[in-house]
């Protein structure tokens, strides 16, 4: 392996640990208004923060669980769909969870 | 999108889903795979390509692993590293249960009978010989799991839901009708098969030289009858044919008739087995001829009851896989090849 390959994939690893990180924010802060899971995954491509079916799905549904989303089937154009949105708990977390990534942006904005 | 490929791959999925949110996960799937497709049609001002559609669930991945996401329990074995994942693991879990379950049976029926006679054998030889015999079947059937797991991690890409190398062959259709998918055998079926059919196998070839595999601390006085050696190569034969079909469905899950006729043949021979055996009328004999007659006789007792039940419902069970193929064959469904597949035409 080369170290061009090695610098690569490393950087990519990292680079997907720290969006990885962003994403629970980035899915509450996007359900501020009600979405269904598609529409969902649209907005967060075109915001560049785009999420794989795989880990979106799950996500909301271990944040339904944990009382920060609410959702509801319900019909649209003739189909079923989920509709998720922030609880009022989501919404107080939702704020909490912001302020702490602008304390960590100014923090880092800081040091390099 | 074709009905037939999006089912195939939901079905999949289902498998590994936890069963209490099962049905909402695949609504919720299904719509966004729907959505996902429509757009793309939207954008392209036509229809997708078959191959583009396979792309489409591509993109999620492996059913299996894409299942196993929703599981907050992340169920696997490890021994300091991960062995066995999610994916395998309800597999693994299947295998080993009907191994152990079996191994137990066996086992409670000579403890039952040495209990009868009252042959002294003391509790802890019993525990020993259980807990030699169980780990010996967990440790087969773990290392089996173990090199599968191994294997499909290094390619986990390498999946398709035609079982013929990605030479998918459906037509469009309706998702808004209900057609009936192809009948096709899982692929994790036939190697969970396999394992324990080969676990079996190993088995086996050990009890024909230690007969205290089977026996257990009866060994000591027990031996087994000569009916046995004399079923020991059609037994074997039966167990590799088996693995030797299942081997030919993970290459080609759609010969659905092909299992259903072959596995007639093969459990038509395992019936001829259990006819030979009752036949026998002997199954075990004392070590020292004219001892332990009390003990000989209860355990002969016991599994000529066995045998009895053993063919009662396998003949049961061969009738039923007769009317099975019987109605396959009328209705034409699920022939080699997959034969009688049902198509809507797409409406738009």
């Amino acid at each position: 392996m080369t170290h061009g390959t090695n610098h690569s994939e490393l950087f990519e690893n990292l680079r997907l640990e720290l969006r990885r990180g962003s994403l629970v924010l980035a899915v509450l802060a996007a359900l501020k208004k009600e979405q269904y899971g598609y529409t969902l995954r649209k907005t967060l491509e075109l915001q560049g923060m785009a999420i794989d079916e795989g880990t979106l799905y799950p996500l909301l549904r271990r944040l339904e669980s944990q009382g920060l989303l609410v959702s509801e089937w319900r019909e649209e154009e003739k189909r079923n769909k989920r509709f998720y949105q922030l609880s009022t708990e989501g919404k107080a977390i939702l704020k909490q969870l912001l302020g702490e990534w602008e304390s960590i942006n100014e923090s880092l904005r800081g040091l390099v | 999108m074709a009905q037939e490929l999006l089912d195939r791959y939901l079905k999949n999925v289902a498998k590994v889903l936890p069963e209490a949110q099962r049905e909402d996960i695949l609504q919720e799937l299904r719509e966004d795979i729907r959505s996902e497709v429509e757009d793309k049609e939207r954008e392209l001002g036509r229809t997708l390509s078959e191959a583009e559609q396979m792309a489409v669930l591509k993109q999620r991945g492996n059913p299996f692993a894409l299942a196993a996401r929703y599981r907050q329990d992340d169920r696997s074995v490890a021994f300091g590293k991960r062995l066995i994942g999610p994916v395998l693991f309800p597999f693994y879990v299947k295998v080993l249960s009907f191994n152990l379950g079996l191994t137990a049976v066996v086992l409670g029926t000579i403890f039952l009978a040495l209990g009868l006679s009252g042959q002294n054998v003391s509790s802890g030889s019993m525990l020993s010989t259980s807990l030699l015999q169980l780990l010996i079947q967990f440790g087969i059937v773990t290392f089996i799991f173990t090199l599968v797991e191994r294997q499909s991690a290094k390619n986990p890409d390498k999946w398709d839901l035609s079982g013929t190398g990605g030479g998918l062959r459906f037509k469009k259709i309706d998702m808004s009708v209900d057609p009936t998918p192809m009948p096709r055998i899982s692929r994790l079926e036939s190697v969970s098969i396999i394992i324990a059919c080969t676990v079996a196998l190993i088995w086996l070839t050990g009890v024909r030289s230690y007969p205290f595999l089977i026996l257990g601390p009866a060994a000591a006085f027990l031996k087994l009858a000569p009916i046995w050696y004399h079923v020991y190569v059609p037994i074997v034969l039966l167990t590799v044919a088996e693995i030797a079909r299942a081997t030919i469905n993970l290459v080609k899950p759609d010969w659905v008739l092909f299992r259903q006729v072959y596995g007639l043949f093969v459990h038509a021979g395992g019936l001829l087995l259990v006819y030979y055996l009752i036949r026998a009328g002997v199954w075990v004999a004392a070590e020292q001829a004219g001892d332990y007659a009390r003990g000989v006789s209860i355990t002969n007792q016991l599994i000529y009851y066995g045998l009895l039940v053993t063919g009662a419902l396998s003949g049961a069970m061969l009738l039923v896989r007769l009317m099975r193929v019987i109605r396959g064959a009328k209705g034409g469904a699920g022939g080699v090849g997959g034969a009688g597949r049902q198509v809507m035409p797409r409406a738009r």
